[in-house]
């Protein structure tokens, strides 16, 4: 028997009462039992790790690589020719590949850092955290569309149906926050593949990431409705716990209602603890203007940053932090104008990334905090024309082939770059790192072995990583 | 412990060694390496056992070390056998290693395979122990409980059966029956009401993974899914027999073929409505989760569809998942990667199609009024070439175009089935699943494991309509089929315990669980299948237990049934039957997360927002929140089980959503004119009078809050969704 406490059967685990349990000659270690009776409380990582915590900055429609962190000098000298065959071909979505011209870059590209880090220069103040980054420049998959790709980067498979990052994290660490959801995510309008980006999947609902606005109620249904204070709350919420300790008290030693009455207590404190959070005028004015607050471009992401770093300090394991969407101010899909959708959407993100992980790293956090920065894909050398109607468009199509993205904090030395692209950045060519392996690596930094975060599911053991995974990029991104 | 143990081997004669080494093989290797030939290993003659498999051969005579099968059971080196957790035995493990150092003889033809899994066997009726006059399902299960009082009973057979909870009169008139037969009564008044189906419908469309759309990015919709939903819930309202029910969702065109064609009536003739509706069961392969925007090639979206029905067929059939042969074997199970392949290939010849369901006066009459329609397109392209500016021109086109799309008919009734297409397409395996790299060319077969596969004679060329799915069909719904029957009433099972006598019910397989009464679920197969596969027999049966009316520990209700109880008990449900799905209204921060609400088509009837769950709109890519957070299921796979999820969301939004407010001020508003309204609302959400306590806790509470707040709480009770 696997003394790993997430090898029992979960499914099981949740009903199994906590005296059943510890009665029992099977030797489930402690931890176990805490987990059985609270599928959230906190578990201590089976490996060693150098993070507790995860932020994703999710750029929602593809940043490209082209005109952020991976500079191509060949596509100005190639610009408005087709690909040499040598690249070969690949499929893409809206265009014909070897039919389209390449694009030029607009962008300058300057060294940052002691290890001179390049930066393009829409993020003048991200550049300025250069040491503290970590660019990963060969990462690839195959999946050319948004869905596929988000589905790829945020659940580890291109096809609906599995359980996302996220909620892997929470299902193998539990949370060390029991006021406020473990796995939160802040999006920016819709997601192009929907909430299965941060649902559970086929792990039980309890995984699942949950939404927070900014706002007087930054979750779904934490307030009550118009015209019932919170003394009427308060009320309810006494009678309702004396009926339920009554049918509790015909009932037992059954632990689910027993967690039913804690989800109520839960539910009350979270209607304090979650306002509390939101409340942004608490901070000093000085980390309101470092996140960019003052400024109108800048204050919603800004915000959401800034509430990023609130809630790994109030111990939420895993916190998503989207920048575009669908019903929301544009995205990072740069068809038509690449180059001036990126000043744009550069324009709100810059500033607040950048203090975000000034102020994570001032308040001792960073050390204990992934920070990651990416989005589904990166963007093609070549015109995307056929989308619109001509190559003089400038837009860039989906290449899910080779882009980049970085991370910070965690474990993670900075001021390095990891793996290549080819001359014009289509394919990853040197270290490639497929998304299985930046996901096996994120759970490394946690502590945790991609291969044992298991679920059995329909016949199988499943883990995040499928059967594939390597954890060479944690150990080089830790060296 | 080995050499004590191949000394005393050494002891018996080659022949027993033999016998004895075949033994081990049959009971352990050969459902995999037999006929099944996984890895291309078989081991049923010595000359195929030399050869090998794709890892060279499995016996070496005379040296045991040198033989892959010794040093697999011996499980050192990577290759672990028997595949999962159990270890050959020592004994065996030297048996075999006495076998293989004499020389590994094969004098005597290796037994026809008789299938060693239990769940691959052939159910059989087992003894029943006891008296004869014993229920037989109380006998298998020796185990005796007190019984349930009554009210807890209607209770609970209500909401298994119906889904909702029995009003105050039907409590009321069951607990005072002084009738003997009482309670037989009462199940056979459930299991003949409507409500019936809606209810144990909801759990099939669980299991077939229903959808009104397409999920991923384009989520499209399905305009027609709605039809099978509405033929489920007719199916088992009518208690349609479980193997007419399978043959017609796999293959009702081929089993009851007819056309659709003019015949001089304005009304299709009752046989011809009839066989419709049994075709309308084929919808189930149009309903599969498909991402569409980056299938851009034919036979890139026919190998996902082909693949994919083959995974629903045998998650919701067979109970086995297979998904792992699409692109290599199974590595627990016997199924190889070409049995995968040839399953695939009985849909191989088929599609899906958007065809009428009327008869062609009406389609004709719909196309005389094609010019209308010519006419709206034409408004249409003006609007759209209207210069920028021109608001004058834009509102009279818009209401030109309103005023002629009323007047156009609407568009004939239609559903989405399979039908044939010709030639037959050629099934091949796909190596490592990708449909670009073609391997092998297959037939269609079914897995050597299961007994042999339905014969299936075609003529020659493709150019002929197949008759594979029936033949799949028949070969599934035989008596000698080992899963079909298990299968189903262990989801019965489970849906009336909470737990199936297999923990698994979609794997029965040796990933599964094991059945913690296997005499029992065998029995339940037979007698479903010699009640002539009748579900609503085999829920008599299970409810007429004393095992069902025993005192039992407290279950959760399902996420529809929460939200249709709280409808029933506010007496605000809306108890229509069939139709297109509807779509609710959602609070603003419910549309959060939402991609697009031009996809989220409002219904707007308000009425019908108050129908049973089953109705409502359900789409991939956004579920109803109130049922999500409840646990609904995924629907890009078949779901075999429901989760019962306990977590702070749930209490949210029962305590707090603008649905439960509204709901709750309609329960109070209803309750205004009861001479007894804290007893009335106890009676309607938990069956029962409060007692004097409740009574006068639930007094306090009103004088220092309000009745909608009392109903509302009631609304949060544990008792309210928990089920004893």
């Amino acid at each position: 028997m696997s003394t790993d406490p997430r090898r029992i059967n979960p499914d099981e685990a949740l009903r199994i009462s906590r005296r059943q349990l510890l009665s029992s000659a099977l030797g489930f270690p402690a931890l176990a039992a805490a987990a059985v009776t609270d599928p959230l409380a906190p578990r201590k990582p089976p490996l060693a790790a150098t993070a507790k915590n995860v932020i994703f900055l999710f750029m929602h429609g593809g940043p490209s690589h082209l005109e952020t962190f991976d500079p191509k000098p060949a596509l100005n000298e190639l610009s408005g020719k087709l690909v040499p065959p040598s690249f070969g071909h690949v499929q893409l979505q809206f265009s014909k590949f070897n039919e389209q011209p390449i694009i030029g870059c607009r962008r300058t590209f300057r060294k940052h850092g002691h290890a001179g880090l390049e930066v393009s220069d829409i993020f003048p103040n991200v550049a300025r955290r250069a040491d503290d980054i970590a660019v990963i420049r060969s990462m690839y998959h195959d999946g050319f569309t948004h869905t596929a790709a988000l589905n790829y980067l945020n659940n580890g498979w291109p096809r609906l149906g599995r359980p996302s990052l996220g909620s892997w994290i929470v299902y193998g660490l539990g949370s060390e926050c029991q006021n406020l959801p473990a796995f939160v995510v802040m999006l920016d309008g819709g997601i192009k593949s929907g909430p299965p980006a941060y649902g559970a999947g086929f792990l039980p609902a309890v995984y699942q990431g949950t939404t927070l606005r900014e706002g007087a109620s930054p979750i779904l249904n934490l307030k009550p409705p118009r015209g019932v204070g919170e003394s009427d709350q308060r009320t309810m919420l006494e009678s309702l716990r004396w009926f339920n300790e009554q049918h509790l008290a015909s009932h037992a030693g059954e632990t689910e209602l027993e967690a039913r009455i804690s989800s109520y207590e839960l539910a009350f404190r979270m209607q304090t603890a979650a306002p509390e959070l939101a409340d942004l005028s608490r901070e000093t004015a000085a980390t309101r203007k470092l996140y960019g607050l003052d400024q109108e471009h800048t204050s919603a992401f800004g915000g959401k940053c800034l509430m990023a770093r609130r809630l790994v300090e109030r111990g939420v394991r895993f916190v998503q932090v989207w920048s575009g969407g669908t019903t929301g101010e544009g995205d990072w899909d740069g068809h038509k104008q690449c180059d001036k959708n990126h000043v744009k959407m550069a324009a709100k993100t810059d500033q607040p990334v950048a203090a975000l992980l000034e102020d994570l790293k001032a308040r001792g956090l960073l050390e204990s905090t992934l920070v990651i920065w990416g989005g589904e894909f990166g963007r093609t050398p070549t015109s995307d024309g056929s989308l619109n109607g001509g190559g003089d468009s400038e837009g860039r199509d989906h290449n899910p082939y080779g882009f980049t993205i970085w991370m910070a904090g965690g474990g993670v030395k900075g001021g390095k770059v990891i793996g290549r692209t080819d001359e014009i950045g289509l394919r990853a060519i040197e270290d490639p790192i497929h998304v299985h392996d930046l996901h096996a690596s994120i759970l490394h930094f946690l502590g945790m072995d991609h291969t044992k975060l298991t679920y059995p599911f329909q016949g199988r053991d499943f883990r995040l990583t499928d059967v594939h995974g390597s954890i060479d990029l944690a150990k080089r991104l830790m060296a | 412990m080995i050499p004590v143990l191949a000394a005393f081997a050494g002891g018996l004669t080659a022949q027993t060694i033999e016998q004895n080494a075949r033994r081990v093989l049959d009971a352990n290797c050969n459902a995999c390496h037999g006929a099944t030939a996984m890895s291309g290993l078989d081991l049923r003659t010595r000359e195929a056992a030399l050869k090998g498999g794709s890892r060279g051969p499995a016996v070496v005579p005379g040296n045991p070390s040198a033989s892959l099968i010794y040093q697999a059971v011996l499980r050192q080196g990577d290759l672990k056998m028997p595949p999962g957790k159990q270890a050959l035995s020592a004994a065996d493990a030297a048996t075999l290693k006495s076998w293989i150092e004499g020389g590994a003889a094969f004098t005597a033809p290796a037994a026809a395979a008789e299938p060693t899994w239990w769940s691959f066997k052939k159910p059989r009726r087992p003894a029943i122990p006891g008296s004869a006059s014993a229920n037989p399902i109380d006998a298998l299960l020796k185990t005796a409980a007190p019984a349930a009082d009554r009210r807890t009973l209607i209770r609970r057979a209500t909401f298994d059966l119906h889904g909702l909870p029995p009003t105050p009169a039907e409590t009321a008139a069951f607990v005072n029956d002084p009738d003997p037969k009482a309670y037989e009564k009462l199940v056979a008044r459930l299991l003949g009401s409507p409500r019936y189906g809606e209810r144990w419908g909801r759990l099939w469309l669980d299991v077939v993974r229903y959808a009104d759309t397409g999920g991923y990015e384009t989520d499209v919709l399905f305009p027609n899914a709605w039809r099978y939903r509405d033929y489920v819930i007719r199916s088992f309202n009518q208690d349609k027999p479980y193997d007419v029910f399978v043959q017609e969702q796999i293959a009702a065109d081929e089993i009851w073929p007819d056309n659709l064609e003019l015949d001089g009536s304005y009304d299709l003739p009752e046989s011809k409505k009839k066989n419709l509706e049994r075709r309308i069961g084929t919808s189930l392969y149009t309903l599969a989760a498909m991402p569409v925007e980056y299938s851009f090639f034919g036979d890139q979206l026919r190998a996902e569809w082909q693949a994919e029905s083959v995974e629903t067929t045998a998650a919701a059939f067979l109970g086995l998942t297979f998904n792992c042969a699409r692109c290599h074997d199974h590595k627990f199970d016997p199924i190889s990667q070409k049995d995968f392949y040839r399953l695939s290939a009985f849909f191989a010849g088929s599609e899906e199609r958007e065809v009428p369901i009327v008869s062609q006066m009406r389609i004709f009459e719909y196309t005389r009024f094609q010019t209308k329609q010519v006419h709206v397109d034409d408004l249409r392209a003006r609007y759209n070439g209207l210069k920028p500016g021109d608001k004058d021109g834009r509102e009279t086109l818009l209401r030109q175009i309103g005023e002629a799309y009323v007047k156009t008919p609407r568009m004939y009734d239609k559903a989405t089935l399979l039908v044939h297409t010709a030639p037959v397409p050629d099934t091949h395996v796909l190596q490592r699943g990708d449909w670009k790299n073609r391997g092998e060319k297959v037939l269609p077969g079914t897995p050597a494991a299961l007994g042999p596969s339905p014969e299936i004679v075609e003529p020659p060329g493709n150019l002929f309509i197949t008759q594979r799915r029936r033949a799949l069909a028949q070969w599934l719904t035989s008596r000698e089929h080992p899963l079909t029957a298990r299968v189903m009433v262990n989801r019965i099972w489970q849906s009336h315990f909470g737990r199936g006598l297999a923990g698994t019910p979609n794997d029965f397989g040796r990933q599964g669980e094991a059945p913690t009464n296997p005499e029992l679920l065998d029995w339940l197969a037979v007698e479903f299948m010699d009640r002539g596969w009748s579900m609503k027999e085999m829920h008599r049966q299970i409810l007429m237990s004393s095992a069902y009316q025993a005192r039992r520990r407290p279950q959760r209700i399902d996420a529809e049934s929460i939200r249709d109880a709280v409808l029933a008990v506010s007496g605000t449900l809306n108890p229509d039957m069939y139709g297109p799905p509807v779509v609710t209204p959602l609070s603003e921060d419910e549309e959060d997360g939402m991609r697009d609400m031009s996809m989220w088509p409002i219904t707007p009837d308000e009425t019908q927002h108050d129908r049973r769950s089953i109705y409502m709109f359900v789409k991939r890519s956004f579920r109803l929140p109130m049922l999500d957070t409840f646990d609904a299921p995924d629907t890009s796979q078949s779901c075999a089980r429901r989760d019962t999820s306990t977590v702070a969301p749930q209490a949210l939004a029962l305590m707090n959503s603008e649905w439960m407010s509204r709901q709750s001020a309609r329960f109070a508003a209803s309750l205004a004119k009861a001479s007894d309204p804290v007893g009335e609302a106890w009676r309607r959400a938990l069956a029962r009078d409060p007692s004097g306590d409740e009574r006068a806790r639930a007094q306090s509470f009103l004088k220092e809050s309000s009745l909608q707040r009392l109903c509302l709480m009631l609304f949060n009770m544990s008792e309210f969704i928990y089920v004893d």
